[in-house]
């Protein structure tokens, strides 16, 4: 290895050292070796946290959470990103508009969404002036709800913004010559929809996909406001174990810290795994 | 093309609305005073919130923390992004690999799994419910995002400039002053815009290590939301959106501006 690999790998390992001391103090404390209520129990710590359902429901929900806002944030970007491609003033405002939210902090969305779906927000308002509501009753819950609908539309509705803005520029930097190559075989416009425009769209949303699906299993803020209290999700659960005044559950959170990392750097392997594939069959 | 008119004119209003409605119905809630179910409108207004954001209380104080942090978070990002960065883009094969996936672990490790498993070593370090110690760990997913971010500039960089002036005798420093930096004002502008906006929304790390010491914009908006205060969240949501677009403007401008300056 050369002294300029040795500097890289050097400067990139100084930017994870905090992470990696992190991961290991959380490792030391799940086997009850240090933190709160450490009593070197071993794994048992960690059998007893993982054998408790509310940790699975909680890992369940946050998996869905994050799945269907995924799914909604790509569809529409696609969409947009397919439909607004082109150089006239009303594709340049479309895609303006369609980025406009990107630096907006996921708590101002939830403070938005809070006050525009709750029971007596600003769409039950509207509603009970059309006289299809009676009272904020009537209302459905779209927070704090089981299914999580009012968190599901709004972390969809941030990242849509983040995968919309990766999505004009895989269309505008790939995919023009192709599909002109496409038409001029003879391809109808839903035959190079399908066969060359999605799959580059595809190809290159995908690390963007897996970085929203990561960020949303695991975020703290818009889950804080939005989400229900049962189940608990996966990042409010670790939380609420870490500043719990009994010692003991204290250094459990350790082990749910874990699972969330775990999830994260799963999700990223199995990511890099898919695009080690796709590699494979560039020419 | 006539069929696809409708759909994108439809689309088009709902990306607008979509966009902007928040805003809007923040800006109303901030300002609206009585303003109780099922009315659609506040029937009166008050600049009460926004007072408190800009006459020294509590929210004013925890905008300019957040200010301070994000400014702070910005600039040491993007300065520990850069070298680290391109040292990453010089590497081939595996240890390209190595180095990138080191770099990616800030940024794909939760925040509060961060925040938990750092809080030890901050009280350890005596950094803990200060300031400084928040600002630490801010700078940890922010140097993340940003060497990440330099990887893929300097990997598309052409070194042959900067060859061309060592030749010509220019010393490395002057090398980076002269040619290097001026030909990454956008990126190096960029990067800071990333360490700032991560900074900016963070929540759990601010928490955990600030100990609810270091009260920052976004857990004033938290307390207040808990505390049933929802003018004074909703103001404080707006306060949150509005700089992170300012600096997003201010950060487009001030690079236009500095690339239409010739060198």
């Amino acid at each position: 290895m050369t002294a300029a690999s040795r500097r890289g790998l050097l400067a990139a390992f100084a930017v994870s050292l905090p992470v990696l001391v992190g991961v290991g103090y959380s490792t030391l404390a799940s086997l009850g070796l240090t933190g709160p209520g450490a009593a070197g129990e071993g794994s048992a710590r960690i059998a007893r946290v993982l054998g408790e359902p509310v940790v699975w429901t909680g890992l369940a929900w946050s998996l869905w959470i994050a799945a269907a806002s995924t799914a909604l944030a790509t569809a529409a970007a696609v969409v947009v990103a397919v439909l607004f491609r082109g150089g006239a003033r009303s594709d340049r405002v479309a895609r303006l508009f369609a980025v406009l939210p990107l630096p907006i902090p996921h708590l101002a969305a939830a403070v938005a969404a809070l006050l525009l779906l709750g029971q007596s927000g600003l769409l039950a308002r509207l509603l009970t002036s059309l006289d299809l509501l009676t009272g904020p009753g009537d209302m459905p819950a779209l927070v704090y709800d089981r299914p999580g609908v009012g968190l599901i539309l709004t972390l969809a509705w941030k990242e849509f913004a983040f995968l919309a803005l990766v999505a004009f520029s895989v269309v505008a930097t790939r995919g023009g010559r192709l599909e002109e190559v496409a038409r001029t075989l003879g391809a109808r416009p839903l035959a190079v929809f399908r066969r060359v425009t999605w799959p580059l769209l595809w190809r290159g949303l995908l690390p963007a996909v897996v970085a929203v699906f990561v960020f949303a299993a695991n975020t703290y803020e818009a889950t804080a406001v939005l989400a229900p209290s049962d189940p608990l999700a996966l990042p409010l659960l670790t939380l609420e174990r870490y500043t719990d005044a009994d010692l003991v559950r204290r250094g459990d959170a350790f082990v749910l810290v874990l699972l969330g990392t775990a999830v994260s750097l799963l999700a990223v392997a199995a990511h890099e795994w898919t695009r080690g594939r796709w590699d494979r069959l560039e020419p | 093309m006539t069929g696809r008119l409708p759909a994108r004119t439809v689309l088009l209003a709902a990306l607008m609305l979509s966009a902007l409605a928040p805003l809007g119905l923040l800006l109303v809630a901030s300002l609206g005073r009585g303003w109780f179910f099922p009315a659609l409108f506040p029937p009166s207004v008050t600049l009460e919130s926004w007072g408190d954001a800009f006459r020294g209380g509590r929210m004013a104080v925890a905008l300019w923390t957040s200010l301070g942090l994000a400014v702070c978070t910005g600039l040491a990002g993007a300065a520990v992004g850069w070298p680290v960065g391109r040292a990453l883009a010089d590497l081939r094969g595996w240890p390209r690999h190595l180095g990138a996936a080191a770099a990616f672990l800030p940024v794909a490790v939760p925040p509060v799994a961060l925040a938990t498993g750092l809080q030890i070593s901050a009280l350890a370090v005596g950094v803990a419910g200060t300031p400084g110690g928040v600002f630490l760990s801010h700078l940890i997913p922010a140097a993340g995002y940003a060497a990440l971010y330099f990887l893929g500039v300097f990997t598309l960089f052409d070194r042959r400039i900067e060859d061309e002036a060592r030749t010509l005798g220019a010393r490395p420093r002057t090398v980076l002053w002269r040619v290097t930096l001026p030909m990454m004002r956008r990126e190096v502008g960029q990067a800071f815009l990333l360490g700032f906006l991560v900074s900016w929304a963070q929540v759990a790390t601010t928490l955990v290590i600030g100990g609810g010491r270091v009260r920052t914009l976004p857990l004033e908006v938290f307390a207040y939301l808990q505390a049933g205060q929802d003018r004074y969240a909703a103001t404080g949501a707006l306060l949150l959106v509005i700089p992170a677009l300012l600096m997003l403007g201010a950060v487009q401008f001030a690079v236009e501006r500095a690339e239409a300056t010739p060198l």
